[in-house]
């Protein structure tokens, strides 16, 4: 028992010293994340902080950037969410109060529709890492989007594929919210395109065991094309049953998953053949990105996806506006936000973004892939 | 016809891993009166021991499933030693929560030695046999060979060496058993032992046809922990048929209504069941 108390003693000791030295430490901006970071989509959100680490990282080690002559370092801190909305919105209220930080980064749409129900009153800025189109549409002041929206995807996704592979369409992709919106565009799409959408048989990516009921299921109808897509990983084995219950046609892939990850799940390119989606960072040939993706591999052996890069070249966008209005005020940040990206070092910037739109999206080219012949092919449309 | 034997093979697939999962979970519950929620993370480990042994050390899948047998049934028997065993006089709630203890120590630790990737693990029966039209993949085969085997060596081990004796002979009545002098600590680590080898097993067993990842245990535990209520705690006949039952639910379930209310049904027959049966389908009394 007394053992047990000196212990706590030492642990509120320590703690207490780690509170002192973070507020002693006036040279620094902490800038907030809320995400994943245990439990089944620990993974997304690792790689998300991966890229913002990187970032906060490469600006450090230049010594930092300038606030009114003075130079200041910038400090990520992490807290995690568990994909919850609800605690997401309790991260953010900790990491406003005990940090001060005033951007925080999120990675899913429910925390961050979550947030941006108090995020002008308690001023700070929403960096939202979400497709979905209605982030912005919202007209919220201090939230910025940072990958493209998806319907320009669903479009152009469906015009190459009922043109190239059929009309019958079968809908097998996940059943949380973003997967449902996009699926629903898909049939849409689909249907104004003349198709038919034959089959529908969305199925829980996170908690299945297996797929191979589910897949079946849509099989019975003998579609052309199947949409899939959730995780890449859980994308990779439904693509991967399909072709073992004796699928030969293609698939169209949502946004969330990556040809290239989905196909480590899948066991290689084969399975994929005809697979429709977006262009994976790895493919990508641009000097950028390819430079990103060299020091991204020095720093954490693996092959950065896009979430890391996205989040990367925001971090750098983020701390350039900080540096150019002299100010952390989340108001003069957001305006100097399409100045900084148009600044910033194209090194920063493996997206190539160009600027940022009226209502806070920046603006990336939406680009699509399909896999031929075992290999991933940009496709320009 | 088709469709439906392919279902038919899907839920004895799925029914068989369930049920292994569910037989450790009942055994440990049964004969030591432990609900241990740390079942899914043994089996979780088991999967990545296995990972460890094919992939890194470039073993053969069926060394690599013995290995990760012996490793978790260890593991088993040290959780049993430092941690149920200190905690057998004191009050139930006690057991479970160091078991939710165990479950996120296990979590976190194979989260920092390999981090939170999905990896995939390739066996060697990686090919599908079509029958006439149904699609039987050569793992899943292999599931329910391995399941039947293992259910009948369980059975024979505790029927008729005197070591399953002793273990039976707890189950049935621990004073009884401490009276004609059966060593309880023996039984103790045995029965964890022999629950972390089917975990272990079972992980091996399906890694295959799903990913490798530190929270892959989620998917099976919270369905065994219905499994061994709907067959009857410490029931072994009922964790097979259990698992059956909620295979056979998800399968057919899945293709003839929706596989979105799959667990819908699954749960709805353990309502009806358990209203049928308060006590299990196949428990002698209430505990």
């Amino acid at each position: 028992m007394k053992t047990a108390k000196k212990l706590g003693l030492a642990v509120a000791v320590a703690t207490l010293g780690m509170g002192m030295s973070a507020a002693s430490m006036a040279e620094e901006v902490n800038i907030g994340f809320s995400g994943p970071l245990s439990g089944g989509a620990a993974l997304y959100g690792e790689n998300v902080l991966s890229g913002l680490r990187m970032a906060a990282e490469e600006i450090n080690a230049n010594g930092g950037f300038d606030i009114n002559g003075e130079m200041h370092t910038v400090n990520v801190v992490a807290l995690d969410d568990q994909y919850s909305p609800a605690q997401a919105a309790t991260n953010a209220k900790r990491l406003i109060q005990e940090s001060e930080a005033p951007a925080i980064f999120i990675p899913h749409s429910g925390g961050i529709f979550a947030l941006m129900d108090f995020n002008v009153e308690d001023d700070f800025l929403i960096m939202a890492y979400t497709s979905v189109p209605t982030i912005t549409a919202q007209g919220n002041p201090l939230t910025l989007r940072i990958p493209p929206t998806f319907d320009g995807y669903v479009k152009a996704f469906t015009d190459y594929a009922i043109e190239e592979y059929g009309t019958k369409l079968a809908m097998g992709g996940a059943t949380h919210e973003y997967a449902k919106i996009w699926g629903s565009m898909i049939e849409k799409a689909w249907e104004a395109k003349g198709g038919e959408v034959v089959a529908k048989n969305p199925m829980d990516y996170n908690k299945s065991a297996d797929f191979f009921t589910g897949v079946s299921k849509l099989l019975a109808e003998d579609p052309d094309v199947m949409f899939v897509g959730g995780a890449s990983e859980p994308t990779g084995l439904v693509i991967q049953q399909a072709r073992q219950l004796g699928y030969e046609g293609a698939f169209i892939m949502m946004d969330q998953a990556k040809i290239d990850e989905a196909a480590v799940a899948a066991g290689g390119l084969e399975p994929l053949e005809n697979t429709v989606g977006v262009v994976p960072l790895s493919t990508d040939e641009s000097e950028a990105a390819q430079s990103f993706i060299k020091r991204y591999e020095e720093k954490y052996g693996k092959t950065p996806g896009s979430e890391a890069a996205y989040n990367y070249l925001a971090m750098h966008a983020l701390v350039e506006a900080m540096d150019m209005t002299d100010s952390t005020d989340p108001k003069t940040i957001r305006a100097a936000m399409n100045d900084a990206i148009a600044q910033m070092d194209s090194s920063k910037n493996p997206y190539a973004v160009e600027e940022i739109d009226e209502a806070g999206g920046f603006v990336t080219m939406p680009t699509m892939s399909v896999v031929k012949d075992g290999k991933i092919m940009e496709v320009t449309f | 016809m088709t469709i439906f034997l392919q279902q038919v093979f899907n839920g004895l697939t799925l029914g068989s891993i369930y049920g292994l999962v569910a037989l450790g979970l009942t055994l440990v519950y049964g004969i030591l009166h432990i609900p241990n929620f740390a079942h899914g993370a043994l089996y979780m480990v088991g999967a990545f021991i296995s990972y460890f042994f094919m992939v890194d050390i470039g073993a053969h899948y069926w060394v690599a499933m013995a290995g990760a047998a012996v490793v978790v049934a260890v593991l088993g028997v040290v959780c049993e030693r430092l941690v149920f065993h200190p905690l057998r006089n004191a009050p139930p709630i006690h057991d479970k929560i160091a078991a939710i203890g165990i479950l996120l120590f296990l979590e976190a630790l194979v989260h920092m030695v390999w981090g939170s990737d999905f990896r995939r693990m390739a066996s060697p029966f990686g090919g599908v046999v079509n029958l006439d039209g149904v699609f039987l993949r050569e793992q899943g085969i292999l599931i329910i060979a391995s399941t039947v085997v293992l259910v009948v060596a369980l059975n024979l081990f505790l029927r008729k060496t005197m070591v399953g004796a002793t273990i039976i002979a707890m189950a049935q009545n621990r004073e009884g058993a401490f009276l004609v002098g059966i060593d309880a600590n023996r039984v103790a680590m045995m029965t964890f032992a022999i629950s972390g080898a089917l975990a272990a097993i079972a992980a091996t067993l399906y890694a295959p046809l799903n990913l490798v990842y530190p929270a892959m245990g989620h998917l099976v535990i919270m369905k065994a922990f219905v499994i061994i209520i709907l067959g009857g705690m410490g029931s072994i006949p009922g964790a097979i048929v259990g698992g059956m039952i909620i295979g056979f639910a998800e399968a057919f379930g899945g293709y003839y209504i929706s596989t979105a209310y799959k667990d819908v049904i699954a749960f709805a027959l353990l309502v009806v069941i358990l209203s049928i049966r308060p006590q299990g389908l196949f428990a002698k009394g209430a505990h």
